[in-house]
């Protein structure tokens, strides 16, 4: 378990900002891990998309690959 | 004249294949715009050689850049206090539709258009010295946690590409 108390912001900008990058591509990573199984449970797009909170067009245009890794669309 | 055409086309194929062989490296990396990162890996895949070598001679293994890219992100993750590592992904899909890079990927480019003129051939060095003068960004912390003197790296980068050009002009 994470304490966010732990995270501590560097104060030099490069640093700080290279963990926003990563920060970035390890919840894409996530997403699309989350995605993948939530297809294989049978979840529909339009729930996926309103467990993420955006479109059902906009998870489909971002995510749509992951169905076809999936085998389904 | 005739040389200046088959130079102009064989760079043509030299930016297509780098332009492929970075959108690869960026899909295996779960990404799906290439960055100046996945432009440098594409370079040394180029066959000419150059892009390796320029590594070579600031005392940098070139198979060496992958792991440093997925280095840096752990280092980064870590600066902050959370240890992770990412997760194993299989590559992602290409998508159809027109080409897109990452901002730092188009900045690469951009720069690769700009000197056009000096290349004659285009070889993957010049990708090398672009990347080497990049001071931010992924591929830049690549390179520090390579330990490379990123000013050295350019200097040889030019140089290499120098000869390259010579002997372009030799035959």
């Amino acid at each position: 378990m994470v304490d966010l108390h732990d995270i501590t912001i560097p104060t030099d900008p490069d640093e700080a900002l290279a963990a926003v990058v990563a920060l970035r591509r390890l919840a894409d990573s996530i997403e699309r891990q989350a995605v993948r199984s939530a297809l294989r449970q049978g979840w529909s797009w339009s729930r996926i998309a309103q467990a993420l909170g955006i479109s059902k067009q906009a998870a489909h245009k971002r995510l749509s690959d992951v169905a076809a890794d999936n085998g389904s669309t | 004249m005739f040389e200046a055409i088959k130079s102009k086309l064989n760079d043509i194929g030299t930016i297509k294949l780098l332009c492929e062989r970075a959108e690869a490296h960026a899909l295996l990396d779960q990404q799906r715009e290439p960055g100046a990162e996945h432009f440098l890996l594409a370079a040394l895949d180029l066959p000419d050689g150059t892009a390796r070598l320029a590594l070579e001679q600031v005392g940098t293994e070139p198979d060496a850049v992958r792991a440093a890219i997925e280095r840096q992100y752990t280092d980064a993750l870590r600066s902050i206090g959370l240890n992770a590592n990412m997760p194993a992904d299989p590559p992602m899909a290409a998508k159809p539709g027109v080409y897109q890079a990452a901002a730092s990927g188009r900045e690469v480019m951009e720069e690769l258009a700009a000197t056009r003129k000096h290349h004659s051939p285009l070889l993957g060095v010049h990708v090398v010295g672009i990347v080497a003068g990049m001071p931010h960004g992924v591929a830049a912390r690549a390179f520090r946690v390579l330990g490379v003197d990123c000013s050295a790296l350019k200097s040889a980068a030019d140089a290499i590409a120098e000869g390259g050009r010579v002997k372009a002009f030799d035959r």
